[in-house]
């Protein structure tokens, strides 16, 4: 099973996220997302923040989840490789991001879009969706 | 869809009709030659610009650009104009990079004057301006300073001595959006866009040193002082952080509210609520403070340009004058005919310019391609006084990294003569001429459809780059 994938998309970039779990779909998620933001990091010096998120349903709660690290990582120039949810359903999480410093990243992201976006379960009981992100 | 779906209104206009889906609330318009209509079914970009016919509130049609490519929600290169007393407004049709636009400064200089200094120029222009996406900066605003930049935009600015009043004079809506209220705007954003005025931004994004290489009118081009092998200044950015968060905010705000208002859309992106709403007249104030960032931002750019252009050049450089700024990704409450009777819209452009009867418009091209300058006129009212607002992309960035080789693209222009800086060669494959339609034949069909009239075509020296 692929984590994420690349896909093609005229304007912005989209990618396609798998996962076994709704949560490691959403932690995949996180990771396509700084593979297209291309950080650039000399120490690695780690970081950690503290999230906590309420959605309407499980779509928006992971459009709402990317959008919070998206803020998170710009503000404080950190990339985030981990995440540990001490709560998550189809409508909230909390949890843990950690990650290091970034000194730079050679993309950005200006925001998670809501669009083809449509968490499923595949035939073979994996988790995926499509994420399209504004460039 | 197929181009069978069209209906050919004139050489240059086509047409999907009402009957051709159920949801549909207007017909779809499209301003295009016909080989770019056959090439736009290669992605989304149709079905996006049908589906914004779907929009409660609609008149006329929705209208596409010949730019026209796929976004999110609505294609880039799309118009929706929506009457204001019973329709939406939609800040999933705005998106995220809130007054994205160009900027015009003009020099009294000729090519011949500057080539000597042109590289030292570019270098020290990268280096006054940042793409902003490492270190934001030095000049960081705080809370109370960012509320004032949001609610009276590139004014405060200028009082603040980062400029001069013709650039306020010169300024679409005089640099401040009229309703904007800072306490509508979200803590994230303002902390996302504390060091970024003054930033480029990645993507396509940029600031090149161009030369006017033809004039088509030249009347207009007299009356707004632009000559043959005038060096000016381009400008194409918009309200960075900031704004993408704004827009994500009230995005979000939408997903619930859509609900409440029992509004379905066949594209949840397209989020709206109707404009009389408390949650739609909250977005229209929260949205002029995005786009007074965008013009702050390009004020604070035409500053540090400003500065780059002195340090290099002295007093010979002579100065740099606004000749105009204005946005293509809005919406704006507007009058228009509709049916014989003047109504209020809101009219959403999308990667669309505004073209009101005598107004500049500038349309970039890709990379070391042409931009033009237009000039709006009567016969945009068939679209609500809007045209196009760039090449449009046809490939994606993905297809271009692996297609393209950034040191080639960087030598191909270096041979026509242009300078390239851009600190990322991943930043010059993805922006490569190649991954763009080309912006003579755009221009083409707006000029010839009516829509807008050519004025002068630029060239470009030297480019700076975002990321």
């Amino acid at each position: 099973m692929e984590t994420f994938e690349i896909l093609e998309h005229t304007g912005d970039v989209k990618i396609k996220v798998c996962g076994k779990t709704k949560e490691e779909l959403f932690e995949n998620a996180m990771a396509g997302m700084f593979a297209v933001l291309n950080p650039k990091s000399e120490v690695r010096n780690p970081k950690q923040r503290t999230i906590h998120i309420q959605s309407p349903d499980i779509n928006a709660l992971l459009v709402d989840f990317l959008s919070e690290v998206n803020y998170l990582r710009q503000v404080h120039r950190e990339v985030y490789d981990r995440v540990e949810f001490l709560k998550f359903s189809d409508t909230e999480l909390e949890g843990t991001l950690a990650g290091y410093e970034a000194k730079e990243f050679g993309e950005d992201i200006k925001a998670v879009t809501f669009h083809d976006l449509n968490i499923n379960q595949n035939e073979q009981r994996i988790w995926e969706t499509i994420i399209v992100f504004d460039v | 869809m197929q181009k069978s779906d069209f209906v050919k209104l004139s050489e240059y206009l086509w047409e999907v009709p009402r009957s051709f889906r159920g949801d549909m609330r207007v017909a779809a318009r499209l301003y295009a030659s016909e080989k770019m209509l056959e090439h736009a079914f290669r992605d989304e970009s149709i079905e996006q610009l049908v589906n914004l016919t779907t929009l409660p509130g609609i008149q006329k049609y929705s209208i596409g650009m010949p730019d026209l490519h796929e976004g999110y929600g609505s294609p880039i290169g799309g118009v929706a104009a929506i009457d204001a007393a019973t329709g939406i407004i939609s800040p999933g049709m705005v998106g995220y990079d809130q007054n994205c636009g160009m900027r015009l400064l003009t020099s009294q200089l000729t090519t011949d004057d500057i080539r000597p200094k042109l590289d030292a120029l570019a270098t020290e222009i990268q280096k006054e301006v940042p793409s902003g996406l490492g270190r934001g900066r030095q000049l960081k605003f705080d809370i109370h300073e960012m509320d004032k930049i949001l609610e009276e935009g590139s004014q405060h600015l200028v009082q603040k001595g980062y400029g001069e009043p013709e650039d306020i004079e010169n300024c679409e809506e005089h640099g401040q959006m009229a309703g904007a209220d800072a306490s509508l705007v979200s803590e994230h954003a303002k902390r996302r866009g504390s060091d970024q005025a003054g930033t480029l931004g990645s993507g396509n994004h940029f600031l090149e040193i161009q030369k006017v290489e033809q004039i088509f009118d030249e009347e207009t081009a007299r009356q707004f002082g632009l000559f043959q092998n005038q060096v000016v200044i381009m400008a194409h950015t918009g309200s960075r952080g900031l704004g993408h968060q704004n827009a994500t905010d009230y995005i979000r705000l939408m997903q619930g509210a859509m609900i409440k208002y029992g509004i379905d859309l066949p594209d949840r992106e397209l989020a709206c609520v109707p404009f009389q709403s408390e949650e739609g007249q909250k977005y229209f104030g929260a949205l002029a403070c995005g786009l007074n960032f965008a013009w702050a931002n390009r004020q604070m750019i035409s500053h540090f340009v400003r500065k780059a252009w002195d340090s290099i050049l002295g007093t010979a450089g002579g100065k740099l004058s606004m000749l105009y700024d204005i946005a293509h990704n809005t919406a704006k409450l507007e009058e228009h005919e509709v049916g014989g009777k003047q109504i209020k819209l809101i009219v959403h452009r999308k990667g669309s310019t505004r073209a009101f009867p005598g107004q500049l418009v500038f349309i970039p091209g890709s990379m070391g391609t042409a931009s033009y300058v237009l000039v709006g006129v009567e016969s945009g009212k068939d679209t609500f006084y809007s045209t196009c607002h760039g090449a449009g992309r046809v490939m994606s960035r993905a297809a271009a990294i692996r297609n393209l080789s950034a040191p080639d693209i960087v030598r191909d222009l270096k041979e026509k003569g242009i300078i390239v800086k851009c600190w990322s060669l991943r930043g010059i494959a993805e922006e490569a001429p190649q991954a763009y339609k080309n912006i003579d034949e755009v221009i083409d069909v707006v000029h010839n459809a009516g829509i807008s009239k050519k004025v002068a075509r630029l060239v470009p020296l030297a480019v700076v780059k975002g990321e």
